[in-house]
């Protein structure tokens, strides 16, 4: 149970393309239509893609299917060369997630900085954490500017101030690829800047990202949009 | 050599604990369908023992330790909500505990047994009793010890941590694992209608508590408390000790709750005098 996390260094060999799906649809269970069908894409590594399209197109879908969550019916999924059918726990090693329905009820006991520094403990063995771990949550905090909220329960945060804590768990995880789902839902005006600000940083230091968003804020260091419709693909632009 | 009076209360005080404590973890992860099931088959375990005239505490802790064995691995497999596949199996286990009641042999000795199962009994701490306790509070506490922070961070949000590479299926079979333990031993004491209460109770005080930490060791200690308090009632009023031992958690529990409001109250004095 305890040793899961595959080296870093194993990643040099996954060649330069971080996320491929061929020909992928993904059914919900007892669903006949698949949420989303024929999605054949690819991402380099180090790419910043947008994925836009109205409620329903299948956005948080083809997230969780990269992901491993939902398993797709048909095609392949391959993430840091890794097929997301046989070896997804390989894969997510490497993942940061933020869900789209993070928030946590009032009566939710953890604390902030135990919340963030869970994202850590996921990639060690036993989850046990060293000094310099805490000190990556410590500053994980400090980037999203939520220090002093380090020792209240998260369930008594604002939405926002939530989605901040889940924001600084993905990233002090120091993750190859961030997936967030809607991550600028609960924000204002100038935390969806400095949100947009520390992943425009992140693609810079060679991070990739697919950032989920079907109202995006003005968006520095795009390099990939796609826009679903239906299920399906609409559009693939190269910004 | 412990009297009967001190067996007891050692006894009632670590199921009471470990109850506690399983209460919070299935609590916590909305798992107490999956325990109806697994305090049921240990239930109708310790029905099989009367009919086949074994150890009930045996063959309580087999049919549970197999039905948590199996329920976890079944839901992942079938794809069936877990309530349903959990109440499904609480219904057969029913049916099949008052079939094996019916059919024990002998009448007397039947009644005798029957009701401490049903109800508990303190007759039922004997010396491999109370090495089974210590075996399992050692099991317990070595398993929370080694595995807290994955215990946490799976408590908090399964699918995250499912999604940053963890594999929770394994830590989610081991908690089902020992919390079917902990249920057919604590079975013998409570018995099998009150078992729920010893589990879910005390795990309602702890949440009253601020943080993880303290949720879990309020939980345990108010188990035990219960569990020990519920003994010496028992012994002073010649009542059943399954009964005692709810009866005591549930005035805890009025208690405490009485006082979180008594502190939330004074707190909220305390801000709007300072604002």
């Amino acid at each position: 149970m305890g040793s899961r996390t595959a080296p870093r260094e194993a990643l040099h060999h996954t060649g330069r393309i971080a996320v491929e799906l061929r020909d992928v649809a993904t059914a919900y269970a007892g669903e006949k239509k698949p949420a989303i069908k024929n999605i054949t894409l690819s991402i380099k590594k180090g790419e910043y893609v947008l994925i836009t399209g109205p409620n329903g197109a299948g956005k948080t879908t083809l997230l969780e299917t990269i992901l491993g969550i939902l398993k797709p019916c048909r095609g392949i999924v391959k993430v840091l060369g890794f097929d997301m059918s046989r070896k997804p726990y390989r894969a997510r090693v490497f993942c940061s997630y933020v869900p789209q329905d993070f928030i946590k009820p009032p009566e939710e006991p953890f604390k902030v900085r135990e919340v963030v520094a869970m994202g850590i403990a996921s990639n060690k063995p036993l989850g046990k954490l060293s000094e310099k771990d805490w000190s990556f949550v410590d500053n994980a905090l400090e980037m999203f500017g939520i220090s002093d909220l380090k020792d209240r329960p998260i369930g008594r945060l604002s939405g926002g101030q939530q989605q901040k804590v889940f924001l600084a768990r993905a990233l002090c995880r120091k993750p190859e690829i961030l997936l967030l789902d809607e991550p600028f839902s609960s924000l204002d005006d100038d935390s969806r800047k400095l949100v947009s600000d520390i992943l425009y940083r992140l693609n810079i230091e060679g991070k990739t990202i697919l950032l989920v968003c079907h109202a995006p804020p003005e968006l520095k260091g795009v390099s990939m949009q796609v826009h679903m419709v239906n299920g399906v693909i609409d559009e693939v632009k190269t910004c | 050599m412990l009297t009967l009076f001190a067996s007891a209360i050692l006894a009632s005080t670590i199921t009471g604990s470990l109850c506690g404590v399983a209460g919070v973890f299935v609590a916590k992860l909305r798992l107490s369908t999956l325990t109806f099931a697994v305090a049921h088959a240990a239930l109708c375990g310790a029905a099989l023992g009367l009919f086949l005239e074994t150890d009930p505490v045996i063959t309580a802790v087999v049919l549970a330790v197999a039905t948590s064995l199996v329920l976890g691995p079944l839901i992942d497999v079938t794809g069936i909500p877990s309530d349903t596949l959990a109440m499904v199996l609480f219904s057969v286990y029913n049916a099949l505990t008052f079939i094996f009641i019916f059919f024990s042999p002998g009448p007397a000795l039947a009644a005798e047994k029957v009701g401490g199962i049903l109800w508990g009994s303190v007759l039922a701490v004997t010396k491999t009793y109370l090495i089974a306790l210590f075996a399992l509070l050692y099991v317990y506490l070595f398993s929370l010890l080694i595995l807290w922070s994955r215990f946490q961070s799976i408590l908090f949000d399964r699918r995250l941590v499912e999604a940053e590479g963890v594999n929770t299926k394994p830590y989610i079979y081991l908690l089902m694992l020992l919390t079917g333990i902990v249920i057919s031993i604590a079975l013998r004491i409570v018995g099998g209608f009150l078992v729920f209460s010893l589990l879910y109770i005390p795990a309602a005080c702890g949440f009253t508590a601020c943080n993880f930490k303290k949720i879990t060791l309020v939980s345990a200690l108010i188990g035990g408390l219960a569990g020990s308090l519920g003994v010496v009632t028992s012994f002073a009023f010649n009542f059943p000790v399954g009964t005692c031992i709810v009866i005591t958690a549930a005035l805890i529990f009025t208690v405490v709750v009485v006082c979180s409001n008594i502190k939330k109250k004074k707190l909220f004095r305390e801000i709007s005098k300072t604002t």
